[in-house]
């Protein structure tokens, strides 16, 4: 059985990975993420952007 | 009042004008406001200094210092209140963590060499040069740009100009058909087309 990713909001550059050009966050269609790790994607994503390392649109 | 104890994982965002006249005084004056309200601190480090990807109040760049506490929800609060509207922070967030990492623990409260601390300027605004630059003029002073709309304006009525002159010349023409023969239907239409041929 495969482990759960987590996503931590400090590392930017796998968060990036995650995100559009315009730096909004891909649908878990295209992230292949399970709805849980999607989830926890979306508050790392915010954590990030609100300490201003991730923009809110590019 | 039951008061749960949590691990709590903070960063707090430093303004570098502060950090300039010394880290660790920033740094401690966080730490004692985290200890003045009941909080634990376990690890308090510099995580970093960079620039923010949107501007913060006017700021470009921050010092980001990264916190493992633990304490109750109620002295989160009470601290954020504070860092809000005193010292050097300008922004915070706490999450609610299982445990602090063994890695993390081993920094405790970092001491930092200020000296190689570096913090950069601020870089300044971007300049657009075609609307800054300013030219003198009789009526006064002009900026490039309007002067590029006034330009726009001027080729836009050149075209529409020539337009007008051409259409005119192929109304002539029919005009001309409709009230003489033939023979002479097929001369204007020649001179009209002779005339463009001229401009």
């Amino acid at each position: 059985m495969s482990k759960d990713r987590k996503f931590d909001f400090k590392d930017v550059e796998t968060l990036q990975k995650y995100l559009s050009g315009h730096g909004l966050l891909l649908s878990a269609k295209r992230t292949g993420l399970s709805a849980r790790e999607q989830r926890r994607l979306k508050r790392a994503v915010k954590y990030a952007r609100f300490l201003a390392l991730i923009p809110y649109t590019a | 009042m039951n008061e749960h104890k949590h691990t709590y994982q903070a960063m707090f965002l430093l303004d570098n004008q502060e950090v300039r006249q010394g880290f660790t005084a920033a740094r401690d004056w966080v730490k004692s406001t985290l200890e003045k309200h009941g909080l634990d601190v376990k690890v308090l480090r510099l995580w970093g200094e960079r620039p923010l990807t949107y501007k913060i109040r006017g700021r470009r760049r921050a010092t980001y210092l990264l916190g493992w506490l633990e304490g109750s929800g109620e002295s989160v609060n009470k601290v954020k209140r504070e860092m809000y509207l005193l010292g050097p922070v300008f922004r915070c967030l706490f999450l609610q963590e299982d445990e602090i990492p063994a890695e993390e623990l081993a920094f405790g409260v970092e001491d930092v060499d200020e000296s190689a601390l570096v913090i950069p300027e601020d870089e300044p605004e971007p300049e657009f040069e075609d609307f800054i630059e300013v030219e003198e003029s009789e009526d006064g002073v002009r900026t490039t740009a309007t002067k590029a709309a006034d330009d726009a304006s001027k080729a836009a009525a050149e075209t529409k100009a020539a337009a007008d002159t051409k259409d005119a010349g192929e109304a002539k023409a029919e005009t001309a058909g409709e009230d003489k023969s033939g023979e002479t239907v097929a001369a204007t239409a020649g001179d009209a087309e002779e005339k463009k041929d001229d401009e």
